[in-house]
């Protein structure tokens, strides 16, 4: 859960966006965090580099929980 | 009831007598076709097929100011001419349409202008036997049902219409409805034939019933996913799925089964493959005005996988535009920007495939400075370029990679 908000600072810093302190499982990627889709490719490529697993790639998720679910199923 | 012509969108239901009674009834013709509903585009063509005059497809997306620089013309009403008596058949029955249909006068011409991969429009002429080539008619495709999934002024989609036109069928409006329209659609008047972009297909999944009518899918234009495939067999268990290569110059030109193409023997003389890219003989192409050599480049790249006869199968676009999302990224743009910051000593920009957008922008840098950092360029970039032209991934190397060219490597 660390890693995943330490990425999901970057892409949020990257984008000249106010860094979050916490995340939930349900936290949503575009209503809480403030994702657009550039955001979301960008976050895809973070995690497929530091997971090796493309989150996105059955369809669109919308939770930090569904990131983790993907994640540990892999 | 024969019906001509299908559309959810508008409500039209026409038949192929109401489509001969418009034709009959009408007194005038303007060449220039632009913003009409899809109906009265395709009964446009017709008219001009009849008379045998040129007609001037002109996407519904292009403002005046731009069909001004196209075409030289900023009124259309002043084209407009009175169809004289003589010229008209009193056309009675769709049999009489279609032999008329056989009988182009050869001054008829086609004209439309490809959006071309550069963004800049691409004027490209079509007489009757190049827009027919591939049209093929049989007593089997008479009973076709066409789903249209085109856009009527772009090369595509008047090649669809040919097809369905030359034997007679129904079409179906697909193109621009929702997904539950499009199915809708295609089960209510029980369409057989559809052949439209992978991204129209991407769209329509996933799905939850089968539709059995279908029995013949055509995809072209991008290129086609091994996912996408699979999934459509479950949607249209019934149905051929064939691959096509086409451009806008030449519409279609080659079929393949899933993503390996052959080159047939009465093309070998038209289609060749040079230093791994396609090229295409004039002879196979329309009037364009990008068209003034020998033989056509087409861009695209390709990997032959057997000879005798040729069998290969596409790499890639020699063009390095990325598709990021929809919009069009010019890495040698970004590139550009990236160098201009102080600290910088090489860069290469390229697409990395994803999920969410198709492609993100990635780069490569090699830095002078070594305080640069990631940081340092954005910020630097987001004054200059669009949010989508910056690259999401910056990564610092030694050396930039390069083919064995000494291109830059884009992939």
């Amino acid at each position: 859960m660390e890693k995943i908000l330490q990425i999901i600072n970057t892409v949020l810093s990257n984008r000249g966006k106010q860094n979050i302190m916490i995340i939930y499982e349900t936290s949503h990627l575009r209503n809480d965090i403030g994702f657009d889709s550039l955001d979301l490719a960008e976050l895809t490529v973070r995690i497929e580099a530091e997971y090796n697993v493309d989150v996105f790639a059955d369809g669109i998720i919308n939770t930090v929980g569904e990131i983790i679910y993907k994640i540990e199923a892999n | 009831m024969d019906l001509f012509y299908l559309d959810y969108s508008t409500n039209q239901k026409i038949t192929w007598s109401m489509l001969l009674n418009d034709i009959n009834r009408s007194t005038t013709f303007n060449p220039y076709c632009y913003q009409g509903d899809f109906y009265t585009v395709l009964k446009q063509i017709i008219l001009s097929l009849i008379l045998g005059k040129e007609i001037i497809l002109l996407d519904g997306d292009f403002t005046l100011d731009e069909i001004e620089k196209l075409t030289g013309i900023s009124d259309f009403r002043d084209s407009e001419t009175i169809i004289k008596f003589v010229n008209l058949l009193n056309l009675t029955t769709k049999k009489e349409l279609l032999e008329r249909l056989n009988k182009v006068n050869s001054n008829w011409s086609i004209t439309l202008f490809t959006s071309g991969t550069t963004g800049l429009p691409k004027k490209v002429s079509h007489k009757f036997e190049s827009i027919t080539r591939f049209v093929k008619t049989a007593e089997k495709n008479r009973s076709n049902i066409w789903g249209f999934a085109y856009n009527p002024t772009h090369m595509a989609g008047v090649q669809v219409f040919f097809q369905a036109l030359l034997n007679g069928n129904t079409i179906v409006r697909l193109f621009g409805l929702s997904k539950e329209h499009i199915f809708d659609s295609i089960s209510t008047y029980r369409v057989t034939n559809i052949s439209a972009t992978p991204t129209f297909y991407r769209l329509l999944l996933p799905a939850n019933n089968e539709y059995s009518t279908v029995s013949r899918i055509t995809s072209g234009g991008e290129k086609f996913d091994d996912k996408t495939f699979n999934q459509l067999k479950d949607i249209f268990p019934k149905a051929k799925i064939t691959n096509i290569y086409a451009t806008s110059e030449a519409g279609t030109l080659l079929a393949a089964n899933g993503n390996e193409f052959t080159i047939k023997h009465s093309f070998i003389d038209q289609i060749k493959i040079e230093n791994n890219e396609l090229i295409i003989h004039k002879s196979l192409l329309g009037n364009s005005s990008i068209v003034n050599e020998e033989w056509y480049r087409t861009g695209d790249l390709v990997q032959i996988i057997s000879f005798n006869p040729t069998v290969f199968r596409f790499v890639s676009r020699k063009n390095e535009m990325i598709n990021v999302g929809g919009y069009k990224v010019n890495p040698l743009e970004v590139e550009e920007e990236i160098r201009a910051v102080v600290g910088v000593q090489d860069v290469r920009v390229y697409a990395k495939s994803n999920s969410v957008l198709g492609n993100i922008i990635c780069c490569e840098v090699v830095k002078r400075d070594s305080q640069l950092n990631e940081t340092i360029i954005r910020t630097n970039l987001q004054s200059k370029l669009q949010e989508f032209k910056i690259p999401r991934m910056v990564k610092f190397v030694e050396k930039i990679s390069t083919t064995r060219t000494g291109k830059i490597k884009r992939n």
